[in-house]
């Protein structure tokens, strides 16, 4: 069944890529939307196939692949994988719908566009850590290819940087796997089969330390976050969609599902350094964000705040902080989708990003009064107002990691209300105030190039108002995680004199 | 009488508008003369003449029937009889036949109060879908009139007169009659219904101001498509011709109670129509208006707004009207009433530019600009001529005169948010 979520894309790739389609034909964009639909409606449906009242593994697929060194085409699928997977199904959806009509290069554009949901969804799926890592080294080609043909003016400059950037990530991922596979003395690199119970506290702490910096590359934290302004900038939007909104993931989850899954007993360790780093980079993303006069460039500074959150919530690891963290990945996704997709409409209509220039979009006859209606509706989630999908994120990373680290989530309280500082900074400048009637005779945006907008705005609301919808799927399996772990024994060890503060958890 | 004759016998403009001043100088208008502009302020005209013929008419309705009564809910349905009185300067029994149409109704009015933008309904559906003619703005003029008063004329100061008050006391009387709460709000607070009246009397004095314009309008329409104008000074000399025509109609107002005519404002004052109410008008809301809500901050310790109202110029001279449409903006009543009886030719012009129908409301909005900016222009050279000297003078010290004229009246263009400078440009639509 997950087979197909790799072979669709696939088999897409190279029909786009070499079937001898005539030059400006519209077939490439036609089939490519196609099959992207098709795998979101499909991984939809694989959602409600999931099994809740189970927290293993799903769906599983083994082959033998090559025994030699332990690499096995090992798929499978739970509440932690599966949302992704369909998040990004619905953003490779949008990112091809969002790609101007008229794009340069289609048949390449479109296949490596597919090319990378493959690798995205690979990732996900991936029981062996060697096919994980296939996966998530084989999506950095095709995305520094998007960057650079299609990108803004210095888009070489930051497609090399993401380029270096995340081949070291994979190097450190790499090594880190290694080690595991064999100092655990595991006979393949499966999962299921690697241990790290065996293995001496420092050791334990060498290869989580490997896969914290390889992921936080990914995810990104400060101070290992400087790829990500300058390669979301330079993309072009929709490439931007699927860089934000979905590859940053493969971050989280693999911070998830390796360092906290496979290292219970030194997490700990780690947990309280990782808290602080992750309050660090909430408050340096506002903070920089805030700073900027570029909008896209404050929409990137703001994606770097949004990981701490998720940082914070993995260190903290009680029932509902994890619970939380994949929550913010997912909603996450969704606004920073949003966000760009309307920056990159203001950018095409409008002709700028500055925030000095933009004004009075909010002109319901000349100005994008939906585009920025819709932009205030985003900043507002981002910036976690009650009623959208990024308040009942944030609020369950809160609850879940308070009683663990107060101080680091005191912080992230603090910073989420800089959030409401730069988005309001933004939505003034860019929505409200007069237009400059010298140069505003801005082109009409088209209705059908609002649906993805609207679409993504829907989701979020919907989830924002229901978020069990969203939590249901998640919950199984983020339990099961965070119970590997003895709560407790940590809260009596660092709190010794304070009573226990039992973390609260959603009622199902 | 062209530009190098004038220019001949005294020196150049050395006014910042000075290309302008020598165009007035040469007969023409403050627009520029093109095509392009004729064909488009004439067109405006047309599609504002129709708003304008049910608002003297709502104006008048209002004045002399509806009049005190204290919950006026109706007051926009206007009655057959008001549909089918008889414009003074239209018809075969005008008293100045100006345009050669039908003295009642103009039947594209009567066609959209039938049927609207929706379909053929009750007057009270078409009301309450907001599917009208948008009285409120005509409303807004009339209360600009009122509150800027002191511009020239008489009219003002008789509404303080001992004479206007006993003709209002005698009208407030007759209409309250036997409704003994109001005649005795009228003993505790003479002056509530007096300033009432007085805000009536301006209902009437606009709405007499626009029954000339109406007709004005519809015929330089007509004579536009007969190809009668060649140019924009063309359409300018109708205007000031137009003008002077009228000039000594006279402006009263009249009520009627119970089949009885009050004479508040009698005809006999002598109240003629260029000094008391197109010299008021033009001034109160070509040039001085009200701030707009959207725009300006009226809170005292900004210091947006002016303390004197002769610095006010928030007129459509003045306007930005790129934020029409938004709220807060009171022209938006306005273009929506004009929107609705554009000609074709506008229509297909404006598919053309920018948004084509999308933006249409802004489009048109910059069109009337230009247009009231020829009117304006219309009102100079009137002006000019009574006060002042013919164009082609052959004494030196009369042209000085007359420019001195012209660069005082372009004096008041010289703020930024003067549109003059952006007409001169095609590009600004």
């Amino acid at each position: 069944m997950l087979t197909a979520l790799l072979l669709v894309p696939f088999i897409g790739a190279v029909l786009i890529g070499f079937l001898p389609i005539p030059e400006g034909s519209n077939l490439p964009r036609k089939l490519a939307f196609a099959i992207a639909a098709g795998l979101f409606a499909y991984s939809f449906w694989l959602l409600t196939q999931l099994d809740l009242s189970s927290a293993s593994l799903q769906f599983v697929e083994y082959l033998p692949w090559a025994k030699a060194i332990g690499l096995n085409y090992n798929l499978g699928t739970d509440g932690l994988s599966l949302p992704f997977v369909a998040l990004n199904g619905l953003l490779t959806w949008i990112a091809i719908y969002s790609t101007k009509e008229n794009v340069q290069r289609p048949r390449l554009y479109y296949a490596l566009i597919l090319f990378v949901n493959a690798g995205v969804t690979g990732a996900f799926i991936a029981q062996n850590l060697l096919l994980f890592l296939l996966f998530y080294e084989i999506e950095l080609i095709p995305v520094y290819f998007l960057i650079a043909i299609w990108g803004g003016s210095k888009s070489q400059y930051a497609a090399t940087k993401f380029l270096l950037y995340t081949a070291v990530s994979g190097i450190l991922i790499l090594a880190a796997f290694l080690g595991m596979a064999w100092l655990g003395g595991s006979s393949s690199f499966d999962v299921a089969s690697i241990s790290t119970e065996g293995l001496s506290q420092r050791t334990q702490l060498i290869l989580l330390t490997l896969l914290l910096v390889g992921f936080g590359i990914k995810i990104p934290l400060v101070p290992l976050h400087t790829w990500q302004p300058d390669s979301y900038v330079e993309s072009a939007p929709p490439v931007a969609i699927l860089l934000g909104g979905i590859l940053a993931k493969m971050g989280v989850y693999g911070l998830l599902r390796f360092g906290l899954g496979l290292f219970p007993q030194t997490w700990h360790l780690v947990a309280p350094g990782l808290a602080i780093i992750g309050s660090i980079t909430v408050i340096y993303g506002a903070l920089s964000a805030i700073a900027q006069k570029d909008i896209k460039r404050m929409v990137a500074y703001s994606s770097i705040g949004h990981m701490g959150y998720i940082l914070v919530a993995a260190a903290a690891s009680t029932e509902l902080s994890v619970l939380g963290a994949v929550a913010q990945a997912i909603s996450h996704g969704l606004i920073l989708a949003l966000l760009f997709e309307l920056v990159g409409i203001v950018e095409e209509k409008v002709g700028t990003r500055e925030l000095d220039v933009l004004n009075g979009l909010m002109n319901p006859i000349r100005g994008l009064p939906l585009v920025s209606a819709l932009l205030i509706a985003a900043g507002m989630a981002s910036a976690g107002i009650p009623g959208l999908v990024g308040f009942a994120a944030e609020f369950i990373v809160f609850q879940g990691s308070f009683s663990v680290f107060p101080i680091c989530t005191l912080l992230c309280i603090l910073a989420s209300g800089l959030t409401a500082v730069y988005f309001a900074i933004l939505l003034n400048r860019t929505c409200f105030g007069k237009l400059d009637n010298k140069l505003a005779y801005y082109p009409l945006v088209a209705r059908s190039q609002q649906i993805p907008a609207l679409v993504l705005t829907a989701i979020i609301l919907v989830l924002g108002i229901q978020p069990n919808w969203l939590l249901r799927w998640i919950e199984p399996t983020t339990n099961a995680i965070s119970q590997t772990f003895s709560q407790p024994e940590i809260i009596a060890t660092s709190q010794p004199h304070s009573p226990t503060i039992k973390a609260p958890t959603l009622t199902r | 009488m062209s530009t190098t004759l004038t220019q001949a016998k005294i020196p150049p403009s050395k006014h910042e508008f000075s290309e302008i001043v020598h165009r007035l100088e040469a007969g023409g208008s403050m627009l520029p003369d093109t095509p392009e502009n004729l064909m488009q302020i004439i067109g405006i005209y047309k599609a504002y003449a129709v708003p304008m013929d049910f608002y003297w008419r709502d104006l008048l309705y209002i004045a002399e029937r509806v009049f005190l009564n204290p919950l006026p809910a109706f007051k926009y349905f206007l009655p057959q009889e008001y549909l089918d009185l008889h414009n003074h300067y239209a018809g075969d029994d005008a008293d100045l036949r100006i345009w050669r149409g039908e003295a009642t109704a103009h039947p594209e009015l009567l066609e959209f109060m039938e049927k609207g933008e929706t379909f053929k309904g009750s007057k009270l559906f078409h009301h309450l879908w907001h599917d009208r003619i948008n009285m409120e703005f005509a409303e807004a003029c009339m209360r600009a009139m009122l509150w800027h008063q002191g511009m020239g004329g008489r009219f003002y100061d008789y509404l303080e007169d001992p004479e206007y008050i006993a003709n209002a006391d005698r009208a407030i009387k007759a209409y309250f009659k036997g409704n003994p709460l109001m005649l005795g709000l009228h003993k505790l607070f003479p002056n509530m219904f007096y300033e009432k009246v007085r805000e009536l009397s301006y209902y009437s004095n606009l709405g007499l101001f626009w029954e000339v314009m109406a007709p004005v309008f519809f015929e330089m329409s007509d004579i536009y498509d007969e190809g009668g104008f060649k140019g924009v000074p063309d359409a300018m000399q109708f205007l000031v011709n137009g003008i002077f025509a009228v000039a000594g109609r006279p402006i009263y107002h009249h009520v009627y109670i119970r089949g009885e005519c009050y004479e508040i404002i009698p005809k006999s004052k002598g109240f003629t129509w260029l000094y008391e109410a197109a010299l008021p008008y033009v001034e109160a809301v070509f040039y001085r208006t009200a701030p707009f809500r959207g725009t300006k901050s009226y809170n005292a310790q900004a210091q947006q707004v002016p303390d004197e109202q002769k610095d006010f110029h928030y007129g459509i001279l003045y306007a930005d009207v790129f934020p029409v449409g938004s709220a807060g903006i009171p022209p938006t009543l306005l273009m929506q009433d004009m929107f609705h009886f554009l000609p074709q030719y506008l229509l297909d012009y404006y598919q053309e530019y920018c948004r084509g129908e999308d933006d249409i409301l802004i489009q048109l909005g910059i069109t009337f600009q230009r247009s009231m900016y020829n009117v304006t222009s219309a009102v100079i050279q009137a002006l000019r001529t009574a006060l002042l000297y013919p164009l082609d003078d052959p004494n030196p010290k009369h042209l000085l005169k007359n420019r001195q004229f012209f660069e005082m009246q372009m004096d008041r263009f010289k703020r930024p948010e003067a549109r003059l400078h952006d007409i001169q440009n095609q590009e600004y639509r």
